[in-house]
């Protein structure tokens, strides 16, 4: 019989004293928690797989167009320049993990992290399919070398590195667009060598993570893992065992015992190799394979479930409750505040651009008509159609001309245009430098988008000299 | 060392104690330190390559500027092709072709307009604009064909007068193109007797 190793808190149970590594083999699961965690990980792999090819306002859901250096998101549009958005988008991601792992701890871990969701609903499952369950996956681990074993692990790999071509394949797709891979994956590989490139090391990294390095990067290298022990408190809901419930550990007879009956079922199916009776670890990624662990054995010695459950350190205490507490209020009323300041930007966002820069060269001219300033007018539309834009001018003086841009004009689909603008004040309307505005009516959309200048000029009085 | 094996899983502790912190004696992970000893083999292969051996591999900077040089290369190649093809008589040919002169069109009603006018005379509605007309046989730099295009690559040699040299902005096929528009609106003189204006 061969045993598995006895998970404690002083070292990880996947690392052995030498430093070599010690490949877990969680046991099959099943139950509420496995079910529906399935179901999600279904959803979530459905999404990644088919965003590049949902079209919406004419390009894929999510597209981030790195020749062109538009991104589309869910029919916004947004080019090189509005990057900065960007800020809100990493730090609102960032945010919110904060805000569920304080509520909820690891949740994203066991749910919805992609390295978790990869693992476990796709090489893990292939694993299972090829070389059975735990047990015999130990065996055959530490079983010589036969041409059986042999089979077993070419045909396994072969479809690790397939399933890994897929999906860096698919993750190229989101910067590439499909058709566009699908025109590349007919070429030689050296014709696109640097999408190819990344498609390639991807698929190495997913391999190597996924048939070897498994829980090695949650347990060690994920920030996010080690960041943990700051982010929860002892009223944030995390997988604990009650202790309060369970120990003694010992016999469902004897009656001096608690409810544990020290079967260890939820130490063989766990995915990081700890024994959750021992506490809340660094290594619990939340998976909640425990739970359904213990409550199938709790079903079948007949008593209560939830020995292992989600619940608060304090509730596990059997203190009070509280979901709801200081450090939650200020987390809700900062994400309020970020999602505000967020939407405030991106209604001011439009889908073209109009914006004025002054032409190289002097800042002003002076004739005998007048005072003239030269501007170059930076046109875009981000739109799917033929855009129309009507130009109106706010702020020039009295018989000032405007010339370079006519009054009424289209643009093409998705057109970027440089025009020039002369704007010339007569000698008699200039009394200085002044700011004017421009301002464009836009359709389709029938938005208004305005860029403001300053005119410059030497000052009246020596003009007038 | 004296060694001691004070927990209950038989882990070792190291035998020093800061302010009651004591440290487990236990192993990285073989992986772990492989990553270490791969970054050392790399700083030997590096600094080999980089300050022991002739090879003078070229740092970021000197690699930029390289490739900063090689497109500079390219435009001037570029440029010299095109200007090996065109003269006088190849401008006048371009400005017969349709498919010149409406590129040029759309470049010229884009940049050029603002001050020279849609119809080329420099006026809007009755108010002269800045530019001068370029429909008459009037030519203050020069009216050959090259000449009329080494103005707008160059801009006026004046800089007060506010036209600016355009090859920043437009690449030298673009300003061809521009030119053989012009050309094309020329109605009198007939080519190619467009004479350069001799007092400036």
């Amino acid at each position: 019989m061969l045993t598995s190793k006895k998970p404690n808190l002083e070292s990880l149970t996947s690392i052995n004293d030498d430093g070599s590594r010690y490949f877990l083999h969680p046991a099959d699961v099943r139950g509420n928690f496995t079910l529906w965690r399935r179901l999600f990980g279904a959803l979530l792999l459905a999404i990644y797989v088919l965003l590049p090819w949902i079209p919406i306002n004419g390009n894929p859901a999510l597209f981030f167009d790195l020749a062109e250096r538009r991104f589309h998101f869910f029919g916004l549009t947004f080019l090189a320049e509005d990057l900065w958005i960007g800020f809100f988008l990493l730090t609102g991601l960032g945010f919110s993990l904060f805000y569920v792992t304080a509520i909820a701890g690891r949740l994203w871990c066991g749910w919805a992290c992609p390295y978790t969701v990869f693992l476990e609903h796709i090489y893990r499952r292939i694993e299972r399919f090829i070389d059975g369950d735990s047990m015999k996956r130990r065996k055959l681990d530490n079983a010589p070398w036969t041409k059986s074993k042999a089979i077993r692990r070419i045909v396994k790999h072969g479809l690790f590195i397939l399933v890994s071509l897929i999906i860096a394949h698919i993750f190229v797709s989101y910067f590439v667009s499909i058709p566009r891979l699908y025109e590349y994956m007919q070429q030689s590989p050296l014709n696109n060598a640097k999408v190819f490139g990344v498609m390639m090391f991807l698929t190495v990294c997913l391999y190597f993570a996924f048939s070897w390095f498994r829980e090695q990067f949650c347990i060690i290298l994920c920030p996010y893992g080690r960041l943990q022990s700051a982010l929860t408190d002892d009223d944030t809901i995390i997988i604990g065992y009650d202790e309060k419930r369970g120990e003694p550990r010992g016999k469902k007879s004897d009656p001096n015992t608690g409810d544990c009956i020290n079967c260890s079922r939820c130490v063989q199916v766990c995915p990081t190799g700890i024994d959750i009776r021992n506490g809340l670890q660094l290594e619990c990624i939340g998976c909640a394979n425990c739970i359904d662990a213990c409550n199938e054995i709790m079903d079948k010695t007949g008593q209560e479930r939830g020995l292992i459950r989600y619940d608060s350190l304090n509730g596990l205490q059997r203190q009070k409750k509280r979901i709801w507490r200081p450090r939650i209020a200020l987390y809700t009323g900062l994400m309020c505040l970020g999602a505000a300041v967020l939407g405030l930007f991106i209604s001011g966002l439009h889908s073209a651009k109009v914006e004025l820069i002054r032409m190289p060269g002097q800042p002003y001219y002076v004739t005998d008509d007048g005072v003239r300033n030269q501007y170059r007018v930076q046109l875009i539309t981000k739109q799917n159609e033929e855009t129309s834009m009507k130009m109106r001018y706010s702020g020039l003086p009295e018989g000032a001309v405007v010339s370079g841009i006519e009054e009424e004009f289209t643009l093409k689909a998705g057109e970027e245009s440089m025009k020039t603008l002369i704007i010339m004040v007569p000698r008699a309307s200039f009394t200085g430098d002044f700011s004017f505005t421009i301002e464009a009516d836009v359709t389709p959309g029938d938005f208004t988008i305005t860029d403001s200048i300053d005119f410059l000029g030497p000052s009246a009085y020596t003009l007038n000299q | 060392m004296q060694k001691s094996s004070d927990t209950s899983d038989g882990i070792t502790l190291r035998d020093h104690v800061y302010d009651g912190i004591e440290e487990y004696d236990q192993k990285l992970p073989n992986w772990w330190l492989f990553t270490l000893y791969i970054t050392m083999v790399w700083f030997v292969i590096a600094w080999v390559a980089y300050y022991q051996l002739p090879v003078n591999a070229p740092t970021d900077y000197e690699k930029l500027h390289k490739e900063i040089a090689q497109i500079e290369l390219k435009k001037q190649a570029e440029l010299e092709k095109m200007l090996a093809s065109l003269n006088d008589d190849s401008l006048l040919e371009m400005s017969k072709d349709p498919n010149h002169t409406s590129a040029g069109q759309a470049i010229y009603e884009s940049k050029c307009a603002a001050c020279h006018g849609v119809d080329l005379t420099a006026t809007l509605g009755g108010v002269n604009l800045p530019g001068v007309p370029l429909n008459d046989s009037e030519w203050i730099y020069g009216g050959n064909p090259l000449q009329i295009m080494y103005t707008v690559t160059h801009g006026s040699p004046d800089i007060t007068k506010g036209m600016i040299a355009w090859q920043a902005q437009l690449s030298p096929s673009e300003i061809a193109q521009v030119t053989s528009y012009i050309l094309s609106k020329q109605t009198a003189p007939p080519e190619p007797a467009l004479k350069p204006r001799t007092e400036i």
